[in-house]
């Protein structure tokens, strides 16, 4: 985008300018993007959770009911901007902006499409995690704000639960960094080339024979000083089908509907029990400003699990397609970002159907479930991650003569660190399943039950 | 270029500043621990001016995401919250006022006083980072290792502290009784006082009651 304008106004204007407008640009496009895809969520989830229940859902407002989530913008624009009387005014009222501001930051350095990234940051996962953490404090902010008793209890339980499961996501995230050698998300999908399981370590033998349409250079492996080489690529080289990124994936995917708030950890703003938690003494576009926060979260986190695990913006065709060359870069990009969004969306569509099938849990099964089952699972697979990366990269000189592996080809190695780590994460799956399915001992001294 | 950077070090500086005053000197605590992130979040702004990313995200994960709704937390868990009519100086404030104007100085005199300020140009090229996430670790895993070990161990303390404090013994541990559970209680109680000639003695002391397990 900076180039384009130099190219452009380069001459008329100081460079600073450029760079900033160029920004000012591209943020208003991220923005949009999510903005957009929030409104299709929003009616998207209502109109399947609606089938999943067996009821119609919104139906009447344009086709298919397409202009409901419009209809309810102009609703909640009109509506009465209502503060309580004993509310901390000014609490109350920065409470949306902070918790929203974040969750609009973490867009910022999401690869949306091949070449198509708002900026470049080389701790871009780390800052995803910190910038989430941030919209904790807009919650607390809403909860004691608001100055009742549902709102504290909903910020009280929200903050408690993104703070607990924050352990076991950046723990899944780990992993990406091992098996990436850094934190950047922009490397992600060009590593994640390739073929399932194997990724792109099927190499080409005759340099001249191979079609650039099956096969591209593969610059970036990770961490190693490694030539390119031409490897075989369908842009499906994705980590979730190894037993690390699977594994990864699950925690991360689950660690993120509890952040997210949905529904098998809705906790914070359970109906049924504290109204409607933070939220309670919201109105009109303040709470609309809430709600929005909430499902761009969760798209920006069904666009990380995506990138993380899920290949990003790589799928069958777009390595194809950008080997081709001139105007058939843009079609790659275009293509890619469609893979992302439709894993983005299939994710999203993932989440509701969860929302249609589960009950809430509890607070204690919200903590149990994180701390006995996903945080152990995340931490072994770090140890398989790591595994992973020294079968597969290592030379015989960092392994400091334990093993061997440089007489191997590239795929050969990859199928042993395979096979190691299932052997690992299924066995501690296992192990610790069957430790948590074990009947809890009586904790308790009967004689001493408390009474009403 | 760098007049902007500048300005923006003097905006973000200025903002720091008020936000720190503001957190000493409003009555209302809450608004205090709210001044005090975003004093936080400033300075995690100024190291990324300092192309310092890692530290600045690294400042707003601990001080903004972690620290900072400890703070809150702690704060929403104490009674008193209206402050409003607690004085804000004590007698003594002039000791307070002291010790941290001494350690101030002890660190600000010998800075001012042995740092080379004009500092050579960097050589062009490739910039020196001074503070990547691979240097941190590497400085971490050589130079820095018995305090960064040090560290891990008492944090590690603290945890097991805080779980020694938060531990009850077997013995002790009182069952939290379910809706069901205690209306049926409260009906065998009711029907043991009608046949009962005289009132059956309660299993539990009321005062054991109040202290339930959570």
């Amino acid at each position: 985008m900076t180039d384009i304008l130099r190219s452009w106004i380069g001459s008329a204007l100081p460079d600073w300018l450029i760079v900033l407008i160029a920004y000012l640009i591209v943020t208003t496009i991220v923005l949009f993007y999510a903005v957009g895809n929030f409104i299709l969520m929003v009616w998207a989830e209502r109109r399947i959770v609606a089938r999943m229940q067996d009821r119609l859902g919104p139906n009447r407002v344009g086709p298919a009911g397409l202009l409901q989530p419009i209809a309810d913008a102009v609703k909640m624009f009109t509506k009465e901007d209502i503060v309580p009387r004993n509310a901390d005014r000014w609490v109350h009222l920065l409470a949306p902006v902070v918790s929203l501001a974040p969750v609009a930051m973490m867009l910022a350095v999401i690869p949306w499409g091949r070449g198509w990234e708002p900026i470049d940051l080389n701790v871009a996962l780390l800052y995803i995690v910190a910038v989430s953490a941030v919209s904790g404090v807009g919650l607390m902010m809403a909860g004691w704000g608001s100055n009742n008793k549902f709102a504290l209890l909903g910020a009280m339980r929200a903050v408690a639960q993104l703070v607990s499961y924050e352990i076991p996501a950046v723990t899944a995230l780990l992993t990406v960094v091992v098996l990436a050698g850094g934190m950047s998300l922009l490397n992600l999908p060009h590593l994640q080339a390739g073929v399932p399981i194997m990724g792109a370590t099927i190499l080409c033998n005759d340099p001249a024979g191979c079609s650039p349409l099956l096969y591209t250079t593969i610059t970036s492996f990770p961490g190693s000083p490694n030539e390119p080489v031409q490897a075989l690529d369908l842009g499906l080289g994705w980590w979730v089908f190894t037993p690390v990124g699977l594994l990864g994936f699950v925690v991360f995917f689950i660690a993120a509907l509890a952040e997210g708030e949905r529904t098998p950890f809705d906790i914070p703003e359970a109906d049924s029990e504290i109204v409607a938690g933070y939220m309670t003494e919201y109105s009109g576009m303040k709470f609309a400003t809430f709600y929005i926060a909430q499902y761009i979260l969760n798209f920006a986190l069904a666009a990380l699990a995506a990138t993380a695990f899920l290949g990003g913006w790589q799928g069958p065709g777009v390595a194809a397609l950008a080997n081709m060359g001139g105007p058939w870069v843009h079609a790659a990009a275009a293509l890619s970002a469609f893979y992302l969004l439709a894993k983005i969306w299939i994710l999203f569509f993932v989440m509701i159907w969860l929302r249609g099938a589960f009950p809430r849990l509890r607070v204690d099964q919200l903590m149990d479930f994180a701390w006995k089952l996903l945080l152990p699972l995340a931490l072994v697979n770090i140890l398989s991650a790591s595994l992973m990366v020294s079968i597969t990269q290592w030379t015989g000189a960092q392994w400091s003569g334990v093993v061997n592996l440089d007489g191997f080809a590239s795929w050969q190695r990859q199928l042993i660190a395979v096979i190691v780590t299932a052997i690992i994460n299924i066995a501690a799956t296992y192990w610790i399943l069957s430790i948590n399915q074990r009947p809890a001992e009586q904790e308790w001294d009967e004689e001493l039950v408390v009474a009403p | 270029m760098n007049t902007l950077i500048t300005i923006l070090f003097l905006v973000f500086a200025v903002f720091i500043l008020v936000a720190a005053i503001m957190t000493v000197t409003v009555k209302n605590i809450v608004h205090a621990a709210l001044w005090l992130i975003s004093s936080f979040f400033g300075v995690g702004a100024l190291y990324l001016l300092m192309e310092a990313e890692f530290l600045g995200v690294a400042q707003v994960l601990i001080y903004v995401g972690a620290v900072s709704i400890l703070i809150l937390f702690a704060i929403m868990l104490t009674r008193d919250l209206e402050g409003s009519q607690n004085r804000q100086l004590t007698p003594r404030w002039w000791i307070a006022l002291l010790v941290p104007a001494a350690l101030f100085g002890l660190l600000i005199v010998p800075t001012v006083m042995t740092h080379a300020w004009q500092l050579p140009p960097p050589p062009a090229g490739q910039p020196p980072s001074i503070s990547g996430a691979q240097q941190i670790g590497t400085a971490f895993m050589r130079e820095y290792l018995l305090p960064f070990e040090v560290a891990a161990i008492l944090l590690l303390v603290a945890m097991i502290g805080a779980i020694v404090v938060a531990f009850e013994e077997r013995e002790q541990r009182r069952r939290v009784l379910t809706l069901a559970e205690q209306v049926r209680l409260r009906r065998q109680r009711q029907q043991q006082v009608a046949t009962l000639p005289e009132p059956a003695v309660s299993a539990v002391q009321p005062s054991e009651a109040t202290g339930g397990e959570t």
